[in-house]
């Protein structure tokens, strides 16, 4: 059950890759830096200036989402229409200058966010009150991105350039400024599963490649550029490694997920819970 | 012609090295229906993408309104009323023929009398007022086409510009689809139609242009044009 609980946060990572994804055709390879300039805009903001942990989450969203716009202009627009390999090279790139920076600042030694809340216990099962407090705040910040994709006239006009740019373009839709809206928004989700995984799990500079990792491992679960499907598979993932840990030690958590994930694309190139595609 | 809404002089553009229009100039004027005929690769397509700005042109003007637009990015000529309804429809294929509608009148023209627009789109197709919840990719061709022109009428175009209305359709919903379009001219919208079929092209229209190997090759009223004996021949097959 915890599984369900550290899985949504998960699937809350992965919809930021995934609606980049899907908007735009873009692998982020900045995602796994964003997930940990989350974690340690947190870990700055409680030890530094006293902030309680869970006021720091809007900090986090709109932060993350000014990087991500300036981002998008920095190192993906130019890039857009051209191969694939020139993003995937530029962005992995502004990675490696995260990381580097990171790690001259902090090394790459353990760092824990200390938040005080009591669990709660039904019948015979415990649950970490960050946990669940987690899980309800990755469930509000998900609904209100589907409210705004699928009830606001902006969000629409993102889900009309995702699935035909140039349509879009030819009804007045800015799309380039609708490509940079995306990648911010899809870096403040990156930036507060980094800060919520961090009020549940110790963390050091280089933790963003295996959650970027596991991101690409709900996304292939869930369909590429779902982000319904994103929460979805990030919950599964968040149930196999709960499973797998009661057989065997939790270095062999990431094996496993990887396993499954080679075997998913094998058996369901286009996700497991993808919805079809017209 | 004090009346040209839409003046294209001396257009070339093309794809990387390879040059297709080589200095086409046509003039749409306001109210009326003029129509662009010419053979596959003639550059009819081509034509409409440098005028609306997806492919920029290489060198020539356009005019709109009276304003040189040559340069402006899609987006924005579309907020100025100059709207195309694209080759192959390039419908929002996974929203609603609502939400096709609503992007169709997401720049602030269109969301100005919204409703009252809705309701004269709907009238005109009423076949989309009964599906208005469902995907418009699960729709026939015929209703692809509808809703293509739909969502061009919402932006509420000073001239509406199609490409290919009849591309890959039946002959029913062709003949719909030409007498829609018939009504939309008698309530003075101004069109200008890209069209293979030359026969229904030239029934409709009040002035033709023909293009060959992204050139003019003629122009003039269709009866006019119909009486040539190399028209006939090319294009009318007879």
């Amino acid at each position: 059950m915890d599984g369900v609980l550290i899985g949504s946060v998960y699937g809350l990572a992965a919809m930021g890759l995934t609606l980049i994804w899907g908007v735009m055709n873009v692998v982020n390879l900045t995602h796994g830096a964003a997930i940990v300039a989350g974690m340690f805009a947190l870990y700055l903001l409680t030890s530094g200036i006293d902030m309680p942990p869970y006021a720091a989450l809007p900090l986090i969203l709109v932060g993350g989402f000014l990087i991500g716009v300036a981002l998008y202009w920095i190192a993906v627009h130019r890039m857009i229409g051209r191969p694939p390999l020139m993003i995937l090279l530029s962005t992995f790139s502004v990675n490696l200058v995260v990381i580097g920076l990171g790690t001259a600042v902090w090394g790459t030694g353990l760092f824990n966010v200390a938040v005080a809340l009591p669990g709660v216990t039904w019948r015979r099962y415990t649950f970490s009150g960050t946990h669940i407090l987690a899980a309800v705040l990755t469930a509000i910040i998900a609904g209100s991105l589907y409210l705004f994709l699928y009830h606001t006239r902006l969000g629409k006009a993102v889900r009309a350039v995702a699935n035909n740019r140039e349509a879009a373009e030819l009804v007045g839709i800015p799309t380039t400024r609708v490509l940079s809206l995306s990648f911010g928004l899809g870096v403040a989700l990156a930036g507060a599963a980094g800060m919520l995984i961090a009020t549940m799990f110790p963390f050091t500079v280089l933790s963003g490649d295996a959650y970027q990792l596991k991101s690409f491992v709900v996304t292939a679960l869930g369909g590429l550029g779902n982000p319904a499907g994103a929460l979805v598979g990030g919950v599964a993932l968040g149930l196999v490694e709960g499973f797998a840990a009661q057989f065997m030690p939790v270095s062999w958590t990431l094996v496993i997920e990887f396993v499954l994930f080679v075997v998913v694309l094998i058996i369901f190139p286009r996700g497991v819970f993808a919805f079809k595609r017209s | 012609m004090s009346d040209a809404l839409l003046e294209v002089e001396g257009l070339t553009a093309g794809y990387g090295e390879v040059q297709v229009l080589w200095g086409l100039s046509l003039t749409a004027l306001r109210g009326r229906l003029t129509t662009l005929v010419g053979a596959n690769g003639a550059g009819k397509t081509t034509t409409l993408r440098a005028v609306l700005g997806t492919i920029a042109p290489w060198s020539g003007r356009i005019m709109f309104q009276g304003e040189d637009v040559t340069r402006l990015p899609a987006h924005v000529k579309a907020t100025r009323g100059l709207v195309l309804v694209p080759e192959g429809r390039q419908l929002f294929s996974n929203m609603t023929v609502d939400e096709n509608l609503e992007m169709g009148a997401f720049a602030k023209r269109g969301a100005h009398g919204y409703s009252d627009r809705l309701e004269r789109v709907f009238t005109l197709f009423p076949r989309l007022k009964e599906r208005r919840r469902q995907k418009a990719g699960t729709f026939s061709g015929g209703e692809q086409q509808m809703l293509a022109i739909a969502r061009g009428l919402m932006t509420d175009p000073e001239i509406l510009i199609i490409d290919e209305l009849s591309w890959g359709l039946a002959p029913l919903s062709v003949y719909q689809l030409f007498g829609a379009l018939k009504t939309l001219k008698d309530a003075g919208l101004t069109v200008l139609l890209v069209e293979q079929n030359v026969h229904l092209a030239f029934a409709v229209s009040d002035y033709a242009y023909v293009i060959a190997e992204g050139r003019l090759f003629t122009q003039g009223p269709p009866s006019s044009l119909a009486a040539m004996p190399e028209i006939r021949r090319a294009y009318l097959g007879l």
